[in-house]
């Protein structure tokens, strides 16, 4: 029963979202709207500049992140020491608890500065300092998810390779990561859709000018940031109502991410 | 009586406060079958572990004492930083109680311990495995299937296959944690009689719980019953 009303209440969000973006759809070509540019003064309400900037924000912050938090599951899963992986994972733990707004703050304060003066253009305001922040905001969420699926290979197959003589990297090259392929795939793609649902990091960090972004040293509007400055909005403008296509197309491609990973992961169980 | 393989002298084992095992003194003779008998919870396994210290894998465990192995003709410590716990695998084979295959072929099975000891000419590689398999008596049920998963073997066949595998580095010491005590009788006894012929090149050392098996093979018994003063 209460699957059911689970379920009901996801089809009613997504149904709600649609219904109330609806007058979009009088106005301009569907097509337009999510592929034209934005520009209320001249009725053009397309959203494509910030479903690129969700996009190029958080593939290029997972593409970042991947690599750190394998390195760092691995560490605390096979690499490390008993009592340095412990001190370790409890880190990573506590970072979860960490409110967003801090990483914003330390973002804004230190990286942004840092950005700026490194690539000597801009205001540092741009897609690649959102998407570092971004990393670290998502790191924990894959380091513990790669954990729990380094901590499922069975006991048995590690002391196999502890009795022939093998190192750790060996044990994890050989044995570990081969056999955690499908939860490294799903951790990822689960992180990747934390990613795109993020709004305060790249709402303080990415600039949220309203373009389509070049280059990563250019400023981008995420659909979540532009849901929440245009939520501002006159209630009855246009500009107000897109926002509730914003949420559909994010909607969409955050549970078409989700349903890949589960997917991906029920095979993993099956074989 | 052979000459002795391994001498362990006062050797103490502890798992955090806990004391398991409490001033042992025991020569292990070469070229013979060793048995480790003794109530569950007496320290069999632990004591197995000494000689491959694959005690160290377990956080809070540490040896106090000394196990000498006699590796090319003189004693050395194996519990010294600077004998090699990888070369001591190598030269020490282990069989455990449940088979424990990997994810993997027949053949790679056989092959990893030459993987990861970097051995990589590939006739050298087949003639090893090949040597192994045969060994163990299972070359004719697997030769025409060595690239399926082991997994698709028997219970019996896959205890085989992991004896092969540690018997490919040649190993000079082979211990085994009760290595029929998850297969049916049949499949135990080919192991026993795997046992027997291995005592020519290599000194095995075995916890058993089952007293036929060890007044069948063994030659050496190591008894875990803890006296009537204790």
């Amino acid at each position: 029963m209460s699957a059911l009303v689970c379920c009901l209440l996801v089809l009613l969000i997504l149904g709600f979202m649609i219904v109330t973006g609806l007058p979009l759809f009088g106005q301009s070509q569907a097509m337009d709207l999510l592929t034209g540019a934005w520009s209320p003064r001249n009725n053009l309400y397309g959203i494509a500049p910030m479903i690129l900037g969700t996009l190029w924000i958080s593939l290029l912050s997972v593409t970042i992140s991947f690599p750190m938090s394998l390195g760092c599951a691995a560490y605390i899963s096979v690499l490390g020491g008993h009592k340095k992986a412990t001190v370790m994972k409890g880190c990573v733990q506590m970072m979860t608890g960490i409110p967003t707004i801090i990483y914003g703050f330390v973002g804004v304060f230190l990286l942004v500065p840092l950005i700026r003066e490194t690539a000597g253009r801009g205001s540092g305001m741009c897609i690649l300092s959102a998407s570092l922040v971004l990393a670290v905001l998502i790191a924990p969420t894959m380091i513990l998810f790669f954990i729990q699926s380094f901590d499922r290979v069975p006991r048995s197959w590690l002391d196999a390779v502890d009795a022939l003589g093998g190192s750790r990297v060996q044990k994890l090259v050989y044995v570990v990561l081969p056999a955690c392929v499908k939860g490294i795939v799903t951790g990822t793609v689960l992180s990747f859709g934390r990613a795109l649902g993020d709004t305060l990091v790249a709402l303080m960090i990415a600039g949220n000018a309203v373009q389509t972004p070049n280059s990563l040293l250019d400023s981008a509007r995420t659909l979540t940031s532009h849901i929440a400055l245009v939520s501002a909005a006159d209630f009855e403008s246009m500009e107000f109502k897109s926002i509730f296509l914003c949420g559909a197309v994010l909607y969409l491609i955050t549970a078409v991410v989700i349903l890949g990973a589960r997917l991906i992961e029920k095979r993993g169980n099956h074989e | 009586m052979t000459p002795p393989k391994i001498k362990i002298e006062s050797l103490d084992f502890y798992y955090n406060n806990h004391q398991i095992l409490s001033n042992i003194n025991e020569t292990i003779p070469e070229n013979a079958i060793t048995s480790i008998i003794g109530p569950s919870g007496a320290g069999k396994s632990t004591f197995l572990s000494l000689f491959n210290r694959l005690w160290e894998t377990t956080p809070g465990a540490r040896v106090e004492g000394r196990v000498l192995a006699r590796f090319h003709h003189s004693f050395m410590d194996i519990n010294t930083p600077k004998f090699s716990v990888t070369q001591l695998r190598r030269a020490v084979g282990m069989v455990f109680q449940m088979p424990n295959p990997l994810p993997m072929s027949i053949f790679n099975n056989v092959a990893f311990p030459l993987k990861l000891a970097g051995i990589k000419e590939k006739e050298a590689v087949q003639n090893r495995v090949t040597a192994a398999i045969k060994a163990c008596g299972l070359w004719p049920e697997v030769k025409d299937r060595l690239e399926k998963k082991a997994t698709t073997l028997s219970g019996g066949q896959q205890q085989r296959l992991c004896m092969a595998r540690a018997l490919v580095m040649e190993p000079e010491i082979l211990l085994l944690d009760e290595p029929t005590s998850s297969l049916d009788p049949r499949s135990g006894a080919m192991i026993e009689e795997l046992m027997v012929d291995l005592k020519q090149r290599c000194t095995l050392i075995m916890v058993s719980h089952q007293p036929d098996q060890v007044e069948k093979i063994a030659d050496h018994i190591i008894d875990f019953t803890p006296g009537p003063e204790s």
